[in-house]
């Protein structure tokens, strides 16, 4: 993007120059035929996006058939049937669980793994370099080893068929990746704004929560949209802990619709694909802002 | 320093270790004691239920859920369902860190893998609540590993030849009769070819199936496993099943490629081709994909006429748990589910053609499900006894067997690479 501005502005004063009519339109075509071959490549690239939107407004009969972009009957009998739910949960019910469970995910990884990350990159205590080890050594364990463990674990407490294994490992700051994340953030703060906080007497809270906080504010948002991402696509465990219809979240309902052994019905899964997507997308467009700013701010600091 | 970090972390090490153990302890103590009891009507019991398939079938068991309840409202039923793939895999974790559910929609190619560890109840257990009075010892056979009644069927199907007579119609060719020589249905899927000029094609090259492959060798007295779990044929008759595909290959057939982009529709459903093998029971989904038409269906090509080639695959099952702590309400429900006219009533033909003979009456059968009794009946006498029960690991060999089928029909493979190829990977899933 910055790009395309300093390209723009270059642009604008070699046009005030007043130069031949003939290099001026030469420059236009130039431009008009970039903008094409841009359009073009984005056109490519979005394609199985678009084609998704448009394929579900296709009946169920023409899926083998056109293979086409455009429906040739349109319909939104598709939508009506997703709309009806699955098995008597209506589809918002499978939205409300997912935003739960999303939300929930972004609110405990943006709490918990801040403060793990203070104490990791400011606090001295008593086996920190063995316990940050540790902790980025948990990135290298493929989550497959721990899912029967954890199964029991959970299973034991009687918490299976509930929220709480889905959510309590993010309140613990149990992702490693976020923590480390935070943690370098953090490491590249001047020390001196913690010092010079202290000699006005705060604390670690204080120091925590007014100074460092704001100051990560960036890392925050990134950690937020991974989060809220990774845990609105998460399949393998609420398949795993959540047994009730009602409780489980969009990508199992999606399932649903498109199961091979008995009939599937393609419409409805791209259907409530497109739904599935819009969530994610609309969550994506209000923070990306903040993520730019993010970045530039990063760059500034000295 | 460094000396110092060691010792720190042995000592982390070893509270990790100490919580982890905890952990392993608190679960040794769940085992489930079953059989021998009686069931109390007075009672109150939840039964944990699971199911894989689709919205209608949903819906389906929330109606015979249902009517359970008018007859014993207190056993509760509390239902579940995910897709085939997902069902399994939740299962797997279930089954090693307990937590199975009490009667779950089961398959018999998995029979092998939760029947031998002893994770199923001997359904003799409780057999005063479950009636197998119904069910012909073949198709209670589909149950059985070794003697022991693990599951029950829900339905069957058998492998038969769809075809479109609306296609058909259009290219002026008369469908084909079914029953007869491989070769003349070669030439048949010639004609229809050679008649629509390329447009559509007379079907798909059947060596890619390993049912085809299966029939075969069930023609010629053989099976595809035999009793032990081992393979039952060797790389000559698979090399000759193969090359017997070249002909229908080379323009009689579909191109694999116009496969490929139609997936996950088949040439069938997506009115490429006028006729598939496949089993009776997809009868209702190819008729939602090709928008109603008139479709019909023939017995496979054969090289024996005498031969009792053909078998019932009662692919769906029930179970119970082994930990389940109410063994009888389970087993009771489980009767239910196989035996009552309600669920012939409320499923119809979609969990495979009523296996129980209780069921059967339930069922109005129309339309669809006409059509395959109909068909079922004709091909009666082909039927024979079912084949050993599948290996563990069956679904791999199985699509191993068609991904190759693909891979010459896209001529990306020759046949002897296939054919040891396919040997190779059975080695290993078989060993495994």
């Amino acid at each position: 993007m910055t790009a395309t501005r300093a390209m723009l502005a270059v642009d604008e004063r070699e046009l005030r120059q007043a130069r031949p009519k003939s290099a001026r339109t030469r420059r236009r075509v130039g431009k008009i035929a970039w903008l094409v071959g841009i359009l073009a490549l984005t056109a490519v690239v979005l394609y199985p996006l678009i084609w998704m939107f448009a394929a579900s407004f296709k009946p169920h009969s023409e899926f083998g058939s056109n293979m086409g972009l455009l429906p040739e009957n349109p319909t939104i009998d598709n939508y009506i049937t997703v709309l009806g739910g699955v098995a008597g949960v209506p589809l918002w019910q499978f939205f409300a669980n997912s935003l739960i469970l999303a939300v929930g995910s972004v609110i405990g990884i943006v709490l918990s793994s801040s403060m793990a990350a203070y104490a990791f990159a400011r606090l001295d205590f008593r086996g920190r370099p063995v316990f940050f080890t540790i902790m980025i050594g948990t990135l290298l364990l493929p989550f497959h080893v721990l899912i029967i463990p954890q199964y029991m674990l959970f299973r034991n407490l009687g918490l299976v068929d509930t929220f709480v294994p889905l959510l309590l490992g993010k309140f613990l700051a149990t992702e490693a990746f976020f923590v480390f994340l935070m943690v370098q953030f953090i490491r590249n703060l001047p020390r001196e704004l913690d010092e010079a906080a202290r000699i006005d007497g705060a604390g670690h809270p204080r120091i925590f929560f007014s100074i460092t906080l704001p100051l990560i504010k960036p890392a925050l948002i990134t950690s937020s949209i991974f989060a809220f991402i990774w845990s609105w696509n998460d399949f393998l465990g609420p398949l795993l802990y959540l047994n009730s219809p009602d409780k489980q979240p969009v990508p199992l309902a999606l399932r649903i619709f498109n199961d091979q052994t008995s009939t599937s019905d393609l419409g409805a899964t791209i259907a409530v694909s497109v739904l599935a997507l819009l969530p994610v997308l609309a969550f994506f467009i209000i923070f990306q802002r903040f993520l730019v700013e993010g970045v530039a701010t990063q760059g500034l600091k000295g | 320093m460094f000396h110092s970090r060691i010792k720190r972390f042995g000592l982390a090490a070893a509270a990790i270790a100490a919580v982890s153990a905890l952990a392993l302890t608190g679960c040794s103590g769940t085992s489930g004691d079953s059989g021998g009891g009686s069931y109390d009507p007075d009672e109150k019991v939840t039964l944990t239920f699971t199911w894989w398939g689709n919205d209608d079938r949903a819906d389906r068991y929330g109606q015979l859920i249902e009517k359970f309840n008018e007859e014993y409202p207190n056993i509760t039923i509390e239902g579940s369902f995910t897709d085939f793939p997902s069902y399994w895999e939740k299962r797997q974790t279930e089954a090693a860190g307990g937590g199975l559910p009490d009667v779950w929609q089961f398959s018999d190619t998995y029979l092998r893998q939760y029947g031998q560890p002893g994770m199923l109840l001997d359904l003799a257990q409780v057999s005063d609540y479950v009636d197998t009075s119904t069910f012909e010892d073949a198709l209670l056979g589909t149950g059985q590993l070794d003697g022991t009644q693990f599951s029950l069927p829900t339905g069957y199907s058998a492998w038969s030849v769809f075809q479109n007579d609306d296609l058909l119609g259009e290219v002026g060719v008369a469908p084909y009769e079914g029953g007869t020589s491989p070769e003349e249905y070669d030439d048949w899927m010639k004609s229809v070819t050679d008649a629509s000029g390329g447009t559509v094609y007379g079907g798909t090259d059947v060596t890619q199936r390993i049912q085809n492959f299966e029939l075969l060798l069930r023609q010629e007295g053989g099976n595809l496993f035999t009793e032990d779990g081992e393979l039952g044929f060797d790389e000559d008759q698979l090399r000759d099943f193969w090359e017997s595909g070249a002909a229908v290959r080379d323009g009689v057939g579909v191109p694999q490629s116009k496969l490929e982009e139609i997936t996950p529709t088949s040439g069938l459903g997506a009115k490429l081709t006028a006729s598939e093998m496949t089993w009776s029971n997809f009868l209702g989904g190819y008729l939602a994909e090709t928008g109603d038409a008139t479709l019909s269906m023939v017995a496979p090509p054969t090289t024996d006429d005498s031969a009792k080639d053909l078998y019932r695959q009662a692919g769906l099952q029930m179970a119970i748990s082994k930990t389940s702590k109410h063994p009888e309400a389970a087993a009771i429900f489980l009767d239910y589910v196989v035996n009552s006219p309600e669920a012939g009533e409320i499923f119809g033909t979609t969990l495979g053609f009523p296996a129980s003979s209780s069921k059967l009456e339930g069922a109005v059968l129309e339309g669809a499900d006409k059509q395959v009794a109909d068909y079922l009946d004709s091909v009666a006498d082909r039927i024979g006894d079912a084949p050993p029960v599948p290996v563990v690991g069956y679904g791999s060999i199985e699509q191993t067997f068609w991904d190759l089928g693909k891979s010459l029909g896209l001529g990306a493979i020759s046949v002897d690479d296939a054919v040891t190829q396919f040997f190779d990977e059975a080695d290993v899933i078989l060993a495994g």
